[in-house]
């Protein structure tokens, strides 16, 4: 939590953006990054997200606002991010990566930073622009968004000690793994309803009888 | 005493009549009618509006003072008024006044050929403009071309052509004729199209024939199936055409069963070329949000269509007992109309005509003609489309104004002021009701040209605003630039 407020961490992470495989490498071996900051980043992005899609210029934006919910959409961008950490962690565990956990939100929470700034850029932007003109406006998200996975990429690549074709590798096989959690997930909470359907007609059962 | 109380009464009179004069407007909500009456939004939700048409009665067999109609399945407004049912069963065509009270005559016979001639169930009959009585002799294998007054012309038989297949089976059942004469039939099991005929009675060939639509997924499977497979198959023919008209261009409207509920009708150039104008959701299909399983899901199932004047047309569907009316982009108007046994409802509707103001709507099962007659809602729209469609858009600002005191959200009233307001140069005003009306592509012109406005009122202020960050720039800098340097010689010295 002390993080939050240290300005060498908060500056290290604008450091990352400019030069991520130099900041990668110490985030993993000079204990440099924050898996506060990451998570604030994380919860910035979401938001950033929700209002692009609200606030975003009636010419470029073809969202209902009444669709848009700030608060489903965070958790499901949480969500994501937990399940994608674990899911790479799983993984690069059993394929020799040498980040940790913490290394691995930290280096994905930090790639939020150029999306969030070309989000809310793009949305102001958005507010000036006609219509032939729209170009200017998804080339801003555009550019956020490839920066931001060029990051992850980086990142991942970096506090792992990969190579760029293993990355690519682990990553495809990351999807996969979140797959198998979703569907464990799922699988369990099914049985815990079941087990508790059952637990409760007996209980009913008793109620009605006894 | 007296004079107050002549003085009370006289001023409740006055406020009464103001009353009446200032509320003149009859709003028709739609639960006063049997049937919704709604519209689709941009992002095609259903909207419901007030009633744009409104049931007025019906006539039947013997309200008209004959026999009832036995399964009629079409009708058709002649030039002058007179209306003409197709009276199927009954083998014969009954001719109803202007005014739908009584019948004019009863065609059930003509002399051909110095014999006397039966019709065998003509299903469908039209008028030309040159007064001539086309039928459709559906059991007959022939059209019946009469005058008016039922005395015999000629006949168009069965063509021969080298385009037609050999065990080709003509079975009319729909006939529409242009200003040319020319006659344009649609036949039974005839998947190539519509049969053109000229005024001679020859055959030219199949016209606007609907393609075939194969998915990549059904060809892909066709390509792995045996034969045997194969022949068991479904066949992948077109659909045929429903109901057809024709506007005073010659241009042919016709319909068709749409599977997929996206277009339903086209628009046929002489060439027989599609040149229908869709909307901005590419639908001309009838209903855009359907149930897929459950009564009355699916596509809508449309049978015939009307051409009512300045490039709007109405589509029935006999899925729901829809009517769906269209402007020349392909914009929805309105839709009224439903199934059910209540007055003004449907069972089995077959065709649809209109006389004067009124929509005319044939149902086979209760053998009557369904009148609809127009609402202010209806008109207002009708008018402010018609003035659109001969350029008037500055003109339709006033009727669009007054659709909007009845439909508040109604997308073609707010664009269509917002467009009047974008070319009287009231910009800002055009932005705000194009944004109501949803239409991006006018709205970023009034953005465009207000944002222009903005910046040519503000250039001084933009200007001395630049000018001071320049100075302020450099003045900042070469302070900067000295505190520095003192900085770093203090730092030297010491």
């Amino acid at each position: 939590m002390k993080e939050l407020f240290s300005g060498e961490k908060w500056k290290y992470a604008f450091y990352t953006v400019n030069h991520p495989a130099d900041g990668y490498y110490e985030i993993r071996h000079r204990e440099r990054g924050s898996v506060a900051i990451a998570i604030v980043l994380v919860i910035l992005f979401s938001f950033s997200f929700s209002m692009n899609r609200i606030l975003a210029s009636f010419i470029v934006n073809d969202v209902d606002p009444l669709d848009v919910n700030a608060l489903t959409e965070l958790i499901a961008v949480l969500l994501l991010y937990f399940l994608f950490c674990v899911g790479n962690w799983s993984i690069t565990c059993l394929m020799e990566g040498e980040g940790r956990l913490k290394d691995i939100a930290i280096a994905i929470g930090y790639a939020m930073i150029p999306m969030i700034v070309c989000m809310n850029l793009g949305t102001v932007v958005s507010q000036f622009v006609a219509q032939n003109e729209e170009a200017f406006y998804f080339m801003i998200i555009g550019i956020g968004i490839a920066y931001g996975l060029f990051m992850m990429l980086i990142g991942i690549m970096e506090i792992h000690n990969y190579t760029l074709g293993k990355t690519l590798v682990t990553i495809f096989l990351t999807f996969i793994a979140m797959f198998i959690i979703i569907f464990v997930t799922l699988l369990f909470v099914d049985l815990i309803n079941q087990v508790y359907s059952f637990f409760y007609s007996i209980y009913q059962e008793l109620i009605f009888r006894v | 005493m007296k004079n107050r109380t002549l003085f009370r009464k006289t001023a409740a009179l006055l406020m009464t009549l103001s009353a009446l004069v200032v509320l003149p407007v009859q709003v028709v909500h739609a639960e006063d009618q049997p049937y919704d009456t709604y519209n689709y939004d941009y992002r095609e939700n259903i909207v419901l509006t007030p009633a744009a048409y409104v049931p007025e009665g019906s006539v039947t067999g013997q309200s008209l003072g004959t026999t009832a109609f036995r399964e009629p399945q079409d009708l058709c407004v002649a030039p002058d008024g007179l209306i003409y049912v197709a009276d199927t069963q009954n083998n014969r065509i009954v001719v109803v006044s202007k005014d739908m009270k009584n019948t004019v005559r009863i065609i059930e016979e003509f002399e051909k050929d110095g014999s006397v001639d039966h019709f065998n169930q003509p299903y469908g009959v039209c008028v030309s403009e040159n007064e001539e009585l086309y039928v459709a002799d559906s059991a007959n294998k022939r059209i019946v071309v009469l005058t008016p007054e039922g005395e015999f012309v000629r006949t168009i038989e069965k063509p021969q052509s080298e385009v037609l297949e050999e065990n080709f089976d003509f079975v009319p059942i729909k006939v529409t004729v242009d200003y040319a004469d020319r006659a344009y039939v649609i036949s039974k099991n005839a998947f190539e199209g519509i049969l053109v005929f000229e005024s001679d009675g020859s055959f030219t060939g199949y016209f606007g024939t609907i393609d075939v639509k194969i998915t990549l997924w059904e060809k892909f499977w066709r390509k792995i199936a045996t034969k045997e497979e194969r022949s068991k198959q479904q066949l992948y023919i077109p659909t045929e055409f429903t109901g057809m008209d024709v506007d005073t261009g010659g241009f042919i409207y016709a319909t068709n069963i749409d599977s997929e509920g996206k277009q339903a009708v086209r628009r046929l150039n002489p060439q027989g070329k599609d040149v229908i104008q869709k909307g901005e959701n590419e639908n001309v299909g009838g209903d855009v949000r359907i149930y897929l399983n459950g009564d009355y899901s699916g596509p809508s199932e449309i049978t015939d269509v009307v051409y009512r004047g300045k490039g709007m047309y109405s589509l029935l569907d006999r899925k729901r007992g829809r009517i769906f009316t269209y402007d020349k982009e392909g914009n929805l108007l309105y839709i009224f109309g439903g199934i059910g046994t209540q007055e003004g409802t449907f069972t089995t509707p077959v065709a649809i005509e209109t006389a004067d103001d009124q929509i005319l709507v044939l149902d086979a099962y209760y053998g009557a003609i369904l009148k609809f007659a127009k609402t202010e809602y209806g008109s207002l729209i009708d008018q402010a489309v018609g003035l659109r469609y001969d350029g008037d858009e500055t003109q339709a600002i006033d009727i669009w104004k007054r659709v909007l005191i009845l439909d508040e959200n109604n997308e073609l009233a707010n664009t269509g002021i917002g467009k009047a307001y974008l070319t009287a140069g009231d910009n800002k005003a055009a932005m705000k009701y194009l944004k109501l009306g949803m239409n991006r592509k006018y709205y970023s012109v009034a953005w465009k040209r207000y944002r222009n406005e903005i910046l040519t009122k503000n250039m001084n202020l933009f200007m001395t605003g630049i000018l001071i960050l320049i100075v302020a720039g450099i003045v900042y800098k070469k302070f900067f630039k000295k505190k520095l340097q003192e900085k770093k010689k203090g730092g030297a010295k010491g």
